[in-house]
């Protein structure tokens, strides 16, 4: 908490930065950039009910960059929640689905777990992979969400098809109304409360508990952990089982909540934000909170600007891009020159020694 | 400022005012000397004494803050590695620089300043030029052979070679003797006098003194960044004057005690460690361990001697568990733990020094107290709530680097920050804290000045009068000489020779080398 100031703006600067390059883009390509401004606040804070669109938003990129945390700070670079977060969501909507004549208390419960399963189960083939053959997990997790898009996709026109629908996108069927935490604003005290309780679990995973300080000694020196007895190979595995725990819970309180099926293509991007939403959060849990408000500002403000403004939704989707850009350079910047200095104040004193 | 040495007036390097500073740390004072051409001029002071900083300015590879410096009487100014090179200084450093996957010839053709092959070139050619420079050098090696194959010695010569072929006259070596055998130390020694008759200027940086004294023409001494003895003629210093000069003080409460050999009187004394005909694959960088048996009691220290690359990593890594035995039995204080993995050692009750310290041993970004306490961090779940005491494990984190006397600020501070005694002292109060009944101390004190390694031996000692069992491997003769109750050679894999004291250095030497006898 010492360097707050520093990290704060360590985190601002990039975004300033990304926001200024993307203005004189729109600038240049003949856009109002005072009526882009404008529509930014509107959207994201300002206009009615923007502000619950931005916290709609929040809470499923706060959820799932809990569990990018703790896979970065593990020093896995797991870019599956996308998949994991679809994986949650088929858990989850299963339940309602198949199980409507069970009592409300038992299937939102239920559905939840089977979320959280699902994307646990999902990101576990990644882990598994890993851990017993090595494999990049880079590679695996991204691969692995384009098998889940399928998987999706099958069983929305499958098993699960909705045949009141004519739309473009396949989806299951609604599910009851009963079974709803929230109605399509994506706000309601139920998911709130869930986040924050979410929020203090993960907190407490990360900072206190041996799992939590063993994964950063392995993610950090994995070689000195090991020749400390730390059992790498569950830690590993351990760590994509939350991961995806985490993505699959906000996929299951996406289709029990605003969205209330699931959709074939939903939320393309928000496994890949919540990447984002981590990093600018400094692998830490109140930081992430706040960038998953920030980012959830963004992408409400992204659906509501070309209302009011002629820019293209994508014009927005560049400045987010920047942003990520600009904000994993910083990020592998500094790891890398941080383990340089280490590395060579550890060199120089070695060499010095006689 | 202007040391008035008799070797002012004909010198090739001569530098004044030098001064080097990393940050806040000045690692060197401004500091004015003169090396006079065809000598070997040796360097000596303890760790952070300046040396290699002083060494590393003059080759051009760090911008000194201050002064002036001379190579034959030519000024150089905004140093640089081609520029020294090009005035024909070159240094060897501690680490080599060939890239490891290159052959000799691609290798040299590379680091070297001067160019044997254009821009294109044939393979053949390449190789031929190369060839040629080494038979010069009477070097027995492959262009083609990979960097990686070659032995330490080798990879050193070819520094050496390196070096020389863009005719180098004033050679930097940076502890050039630190990883070998005795007998390859005798060989290098050999061939520097070789290259000093040839007129060559040497300039070694060594500690150790039995070292010094078998090589130097001159000396000069270091400490905490100062010139404290300008470089002088050999024969007017005595060993004794040299290391208080070194150390700074008396040296008296810290002379080596000159091994501490009495052996425990129970002569049945427990079993600890039991090693049975432990066989392994072998490993990337060593041979396969066959059929290894040893024993170590309470209250004994181990040692195993050997040229690295010879076993010594297999064999700790076969006693800790981090690499599975394929035959042959492992007993830990008297349990079986052959199939064990090593977390599950740990709990019996072993405990690891790593070889290296940086790579191994703590976590540079992680917090003093983190790199202590993660390892059994489970030990300070609280309860009724099972999360950890943070405050708890602090606590015990500064309990244990104090008791081992670790020099820092503050508990936050990232271990990388430390000093190599202070990172070695660190890894002692995390793993010996407890007072552990086995031990494996694996190169306990390399790289650590006079004064860290005396702590660090006296800190084994004393754990073995406690009754634990240590096993002590190093490449490091005199330190198994001064730590030891027995000494094991091992060679390729094998355990080849065992001795009981009073140690011979011949003997064990030739062992570890396989040198008839």
């Amino acid at each position: 908490m010492r360097d707050w100031l520093g990290t704060t703006l360590r985190v601002s600067l990039p975004i300033a930065v990304a926001f200024a390059l993307g203005f004189i883009l729109f600038a240049a390509t003949g856009y109002d950039v005072a009526d882009v401004i404008d529509g930014l606040w509107q959207g994201a804070v300002a206009a009615p009910g923007s502000l619950e669109q931005s916290i709609r938003w929040a809470i499923p990129l706060a959820i799932v960059s809990l569990g990018i945390i703790i896979t970065l700070r593990t020093g896995e670079f797991n870019i599956g929640a996308q998949g994991q977060l679809m994986l949650g969501g088929l858990g989850a909507v299963a339940i309602p689905l198949l199980f409507s004549d069970w009592p409300v208390y038992a299937v939102i419960p239920v559905a939840i777990v089977c979320g959280i399963i699902g994307g646990a189960l999902w990101s576990g083939i990644a882990g598994a992979l890993k851990v017993w053959f090595n494999s990049d997990e880079v590679i695996n997790t991204l691969m692995l969400n384009f098998i889940a898009v399928l998987l999706i996709q099958w069983f929305t026109t499958g098993p699960f098809k909705d045949d009141s629908t004519r739309g473009e996108n396949a989806s299951t069927p609604r599910i009851d109304r009963d079974f709803r935490l929230s109605d399509g604003t994506g706000v309601s005290d139920e998911l709130i409360v869930i986040v924050i309780v979410v929020a203090i679990l993960a907190w407490i995973i990360i900072e206190r508990t041996p799992f939590g300080l063993k994964s950063k000694l392995v993610g950090s020196s994995p070689k000195v952990a090991a020749w400390q007895g730390l059992q790498i190979k569950r830690i590993h595995i351990m760590t994509y089982l939350l991961a995806g725990g985490f993505a699959g819970l906000a996929g299951a309180l996406e289709v029990l909540g605003p969205s209330g099926r699931l959709v074939t293509g939903a939320t393309p991007t928000l496994g890949f934000t919540a990447i984002v939403v981590a990093i600018v959060g400094t692998l830490r849990v109140p930081g992430a909170i706040l960038a998953a408000l920030f980012f959830g500002g963004l992408q409400a403000a992204i659906l509501f600007l070309p209302i009011v403004t002629n820019l293209p939704s994508s014009g927005l989707r560049i400045i987010e891009g920047l942003v990520a850009l600009l904000i994993t350079a910083q990020f592998i910047w500094r790891r890398r020159t941080r383990a340089r200095a280490a590395e060579q104040s550890a060199t120089n004193d070695d060499l010095d020694e006689g | 400022m202007k040391t008035a040495t008799a070797v002012d007036a004909d010198s090739v390097l001569r530098c004044e005012d030098l001064a080097v500073a990393y940050g806040d740390v000045q690692a060197l004072h401004p500091t004015s000397l003169a090396f006079a051409p065809g000598k070997i001029h040796v360097l000596v002071g303890q760790n952070g004494a300046g040396k290699t900083s002083l060494a590393r300015a003059l080759a051009g590879i760090i911008q000194p803050q201050g002064g002036r410096f001379w190579i034959k009487g030519r000024e150089i100014r905004e140093g640089s590695v081609g520029l020294a090179r090009e005035q024909g200084l070159d240094m060897v450093h501690q680490r080599f620089t060939l890239p490891p996957n290159f052959t000799v010839a691609e290798a040299l053709e590379l680091v070297s300043a001067r160019k044997f092959a254009g821009s294109f070139f044939s393979l053949k050619g390449l190789r031929d030029a190369w060839r040629a420079e080494l038979q010069a050098a009477e070097m027995d090696v492959s262009p083609q052979a990979r960097i990686r194959d070659l032995p330490i010695e080798t990879v050193q010569s070819l520094e050496i070679v390196r070096a020389l072929a863009s005719h180098a006259h004033f050679l930097i070596l940076d502890e050039p003797t630190a990883l070998l055998s005795p007998a390859g130390v005798e060989r290098l020694f050999a061939r520097l006098r070789q290259l000093r008759a040839s007129g060559v200027t040497l300039l070694l940086i060594l500690h150790k003194l039995r070292e010094v004294m078998e090589i130097a023409d001159t000396i000069a001494v270091l400490r905490d960044g100062r010139l404290v003895l300008p470089p002088t003629a050999v024969n007017g210093v005595s060993e004794q004057k040299l290391s208080d000069l070194i150390i700074g003080e008396s040296a008296g409460d810290l002379a080596i005690s000159g091994g501490d050999y009495a052996r425990t009187e129970e002569d049945a004394a427990a079993i600890n460690l039991a090693l049975d005909g432990v066989s392994t694959r072998h490993s990337e960088t060593e041979p396969a361990l066959s059929d290894i048996s040893l024993r170590v009691a309470a209250g004994e220290i181990l040692g195993v001697a050997g040229v690295e690359g010879n076993g010594q990593r297999s064999l700790v890594d076969v006693l800790t568990g981090l690499m599975p035995a394929g035959a042959g039995r492992i007993k830990l204080l008297g349990n079986d733990v052959t199939g064990l993995q090593h977390h599950q050692r740990r709990s019996i009750g072993l405990r690891v020094v790593p070889f290296d310290r940086v790579a191994e041993g703590v976590s540079l970004a992680l917090p003093l107290w983190e790199n202590v306490t993660i390892w059994n961090a489970q030990k300070y779940r609280g309860s009724p709530w099972p999360w950890l005491r943070i405050k708890a494990m602090r606590k015990a984190a500064r309990a244990a680097l104090d008791a081992f006397d670790v020099q820092y600020d503050s508990l936050e501070q990232a271990a990388g920050s430390l000093s190599g005694g202070n990172m070695q002292r660190l890894i002692l109060a995390r793993e010996l804290a407890e007072q552990p009944q086995v031990v494996i101390a694996a190169q306990p004190t390399r790289g650590l000045d006079f004064r860290a390694t005396q702590y660090v031996w006296g800190v084994l000692r004393q754990l073995k009068r406690a009754g634990a069992s240590i096993l002590v491997v190093s490449s490091d003769l005199d330190e198994l000489f001064n730590l030891c109750d027995r000494i094991l050679v091992i060679r390729g894999g094998k355990l080849v020779g065992e001795y009981a004291p009073p140690f011979e250095m011949r003997a064990i030497g030739d062992d570890m080398i396989g040198a008839l006898r």
